[in-house]
């Protein structure tokens, strides 16, 4: 009798365990196979995908679309990253905004809509984040995968103990490995996201990139928040940047690449190519530590009052009120931040114009919301590229 | 949302309360808690702008999400205890413990330094004190036993010196993710580490393991278990060797050594230990038997981790985290070392970002040497693994030694005295960092 009855406990067990694995299993897998759908905007002239310049991620998690906007006018040649970490979606949806309305006049634009596209595919055991979030747009709702910081490690498995930077031998923690922003200027054969930097590296130099930004948001606890940290060799132009867009548009600082900190975009590409980088950092409460509910809500929104609470206290370097930070002010800032560095470009490299049309600034972006700006997929002459 | 998270809070106490008040398990506790939490947070949840009602679908998802929040450190736990098992099994064990009585029963300090030093190392180069415990924790344990140390300061020592084992340098897993969350190199924190874990491991040691019997040669010998016939040293230094060199070879050669990960390391080093023992190993019984061992312990991991999960979803963990650090300074100073053991009890490594991130933040913001003060921090976490509803150190350390004593008025109260002196130090690290600088060495 009391052998029946453990029996019976464990075959409930059992079926309970099974049925939330199938169910949490289905999850996982609409998560790690949905697919973006990007409507090729006027200025796309080319489509190539990272293999394209390192062979071996061909095919691969990271082969990710790389969206080439040309003018066919010599100029300069600008590289956008969007999602380095994909719990930003500020950054692809800036980068996504960009494939479907840019337009390039003179110089060459290059997109990267998901640079570490394994990152896209999961999201942070823990951290309870959603897996998905939508934005209303003039045809209907569009969906995009919410991220992880770190690479899936069903692509990149197992870390090392601890992480070793090449080629500075900087020890980082060991999760760092599968970071995109600290495995810069990346390994040939090394981890899947040192390769994804690697081949990046190598598109900079075949593709002759002169400027690189590299877009990023940071919780408000953080201290390089709201700001362009830029590389030596472009601290004129973020400067410039800072200046006229705090004059005329949003608060913006302008900080140093530290020299000492190695792996990261804006150091490690201006120290291994003649390509000066900026990352450019937006505020987004949702990454805060102290953040009260998790959801999608907070993701797009930004409103949150545990945060507020913090801000009271002075525990915060970026102020924060009852409005939030919505994801349309976000893409915004990152819309006039990436226009004003093309502009400053041009202005102290009059020989290698980058003139970039079609591109809301941020105050279109928030009186109209970024849903306004994405092209109706099914529409009649949409050509349709999955990211 | 002060509300709503405290009532998700409110449950997920009640339930584990009331669990354990009916004799359920530890595990099991947890486990209703953060359903209870979990399902609670859907009902309860206030209307939220862009997003409709709580999609019951993600419940699932969230189970399992945060089900994988320790499976590399789950995972290291199965390799390396099966690892000292298959070891002890083969009789390697009793062969080094009386190797080592045989060299040091005459010099009780020299012995007791050669032992914190044999602690300090495992948990050094993974970062885990349950590596220490379940790598060397046995082999001390007896040996201390044997130099006339009672029971209970053997677990307490071997608890301890894992403890600060896993705060030593190189590999500190809490500085390196709060340094991580904060964007700060893990650079220059060799010495204060240094300082803080060998200085912690060498007074829980001599403070606990000094006094004994004087060690009787023959009478030990007698009694101490022989090694099967064909047992050599070398038998049992080889999986040593390759275990840690494998570990040190991706140090030195970090960019050549393909990564194998450290469960990988434990399973090679028991396939070694396994093929210098041919036919002699019950193989079959020993994995079984660890699997069943670590149970509880996997358990508890697998379980935190859902609870972590549903408390960030629902916001419960950021009401904590908001309550940490919105306490004036002179008050967080001065409860740091209640704090800071007692969240590594609850939520175990999942504390550095959340409460070590927003903390090192306020310190650097105030003034205050962010390295040194994360140093301080870092020292103090290991300290609450033996704390409840966690425990997964201290449960370790009980399990592998055996002690039949009780849990927290035998085992935990002798590890008060050493565990005040790390935390006192821990907070003098962390109060006077500003003029501890000149240890930001390497």
């Amino acid at each position: 009798m009391r052998l029946n009855k453990e029996w019976t406990i464990k075959g409930i067990a059992m079926a309970v365990t099974g049925t939330i694995l199938v169910l949490a299993g289905i999850a996982f897998a609409q998560h790690r196979n949905f697919k973006e759908e990007v409507v090729l905007g006027p200025g796309v002239t080319t489509v190539r995908t990272l293999g394209d310049y390192f062979a071996p991620l061909k095919g691969g998690p990271n082969d990710a679309n790389v969206f080439i906007l040309g003018s066919g006018e010599p100029g300069g040649t600008m590289l956008v990253l969007g999602a380095s970490h994909p719990e930003e979606p500020a950054t692809s949806l800036t980068a996504h905004l960009l494939v479907e309305n840019a337009t390039v006049e003179q110089g060459k634009l290059i997109v990267v809509i998901h640079s570490n596209p394994s990152a896209s595919t999961v999201t942070r055991p823990g951290d309870a984040y959603p897996r998905f979030f939508h934005i209303e747009t003039d045809w209907g709702v569009k969906r995009f995968r919410m991220g992880d910081r770190w690479a899936n490690p069903l692509d990149s498995w197992p870390d090392p103990e601890t992480y070793v930077h090449f080629p500075s031998g900087q020890l980082l923690a060991y999760m760092d490995v599968r970071n995109l922003n600290r495995t810069w200027p990346g390994r040939a054969n090394g981890s899947l996201a040192e390769q994804t930097c690697y081949a990046f590296m190598r598109l900079i130099e075949a593709e002759g990139v002169d400027l690189v930004i590299d877009l990023h948001e940071a919780e408000l606890e953080y201290p390089i928040i709201g700001t362009i940290v830029a590389h030596q060799n472009g601290l004129r132009i973020a400067a410039m940047a800072s200046m006229t867009l705090t004059a005329e548009e949003f608060r913006i600082g302008m900080e140093i690449s530290p020299l000492a900190l190695h792996g990261l975009s804006h150091r490690e590409i201006g120290d291994h190519s003649n390509a000066p980088a900026f990352l450019a950092e937006t505020p987004q409460p949702f990454l805060d530590r102290v953040r009260g509910i998790t959801d999608e809500s907070l993701l797009l929104t930004g409103k949150d009052e545990f945060v507020m609470k913090a801000g009271e206290h002075g525990l915060l370097y970026w102020p924060i009120d009852e409005d939030g930070w919505p994801i349309d002010v976000r893409v915004g800032r990152h819309c006039s931040t990436i226009l004003s560095i093309a502009g400053f470009w041009t202005m102290f490299n009059r020989s290698k114009p980058l003139v970039v049309t079609g591109v809301p600034r941020y105050a279109d972006v928030v009186a109209e919301g970024v849903g306004r700006f994405f092209a109706d997929p099914r529409g009649a002459r949409a050509q349709v590229v999955l990211e | 949302m002060y509300i709503h998270a405290g009532i998700v809070l409110g449950v997920i106490v009640l339930v584990f309360a009331l669990a354990r008040f009916l004799k359920l398990s530890t595990e099991l506790a947890m486990l209703g808690a953060a359903l209870a939490g979990l399902i609670v947070h859907g009902l309860v949840v206030p209307s939220r702008e862009l997003v409709g009602a709580f999609a019951w679908f993600e419940v699932p998802r969230h189970i399992v999400d945060g089900a994988f929040t320790y499976f590399d450190v789950v995972l290291i736990f199965l390799t390396a205890t099966l690892f000292m098992n298959l070891l002890k099994d083969a009789g390697g064990v009793a062969y080094i413990v009386r190797g080592i009585v045989r060299r040091f029963h005459r010099h009780r300090a020299l012995a007791l330094l050669f032992l914190t030093v044999v602690m300090l190392i495992p948990g050094a180069l993974t970062g885990s004190g349950t590596v220490t415990v379940l790598v060397v924790g046995a082999l001390v344990g007896t040996v201390l036993a044997y130099m006339g140390v009672s029971e209970v300061r053997v677990t307490a020592i071997v608890f301890m010196c894992a403890a600060m084992s896993a705060a030593a340098p190189p590999i500190n897993l809490w500085a390196m993710m709060a340094a991580a969350g904060s964007n700060m190199p893990y650079v220059g924190f060799f010495l204060p580490l240094g300082v803080l874990s060998v200085l912690g491991a060498l007074f829980s040691m001599f403070y606990l393991g000094w006094k004994g019997t004087p060690i009787d040669l023959e009478q030990i010998m007698t009694e101490l278990p022989k090694p099967p016939r064909g047992m050599r040293w070398w038998k049992v230094v080889v999986p040593f060797v390759v275990l840690f060199g494998l570990i040190a070879a991706g140090r030195v050669w970090p960019w050549a050594m393909p990564v194998l990960g450290l469960p990988l390391m434990f399973m090679i080093a028991a396939a070694i230990v396994v093929l210098t023992n041919l036919g002699q190993l019950r193989l079959i019984k020993v994995i079984s038997d660890t699997v069943e061992q670590l149970l509880p312990l996997v358990g508890v991991m697998v379980v935190v981790g859902i609870l972590v999960q549903v408390m960030a979803l629902s916001g419960a963990r950021g009401l904590i985290s908001l309550g940490i650090v919105t306490m004036p300074l002179v008050a967080i100073f001065a409860t740091l070392f209640i704090i800071l053991p007692v969240s590594e009890g609850l939520i175990q490594y999942a504390v550095a970002p959340l409460i070590g991130v927003p903390l090192i933040l306020l310190f650097n913001m105030k003034g205050f040497n962010p390295i040194i003060a994360l140093a301080g921090m870092a020292a103090m976490w290991p300290i609450g693994d033996m704390l409840p509803p966690t425990s997964v150190v201290g449960r370790a350390t009980v399990m592998i030694l055996g002690f039949k004593g009780r849990y927290y008025s035998g085992f935990a109260k002798t590890c008060l005295v050493p565990a005040a002196f790390v935390l006192l130090l821990g907070s003098l690290f962390v109060v006077f960092s500003s003029r501890l600088g000149f240890l930001v060495g390497g």
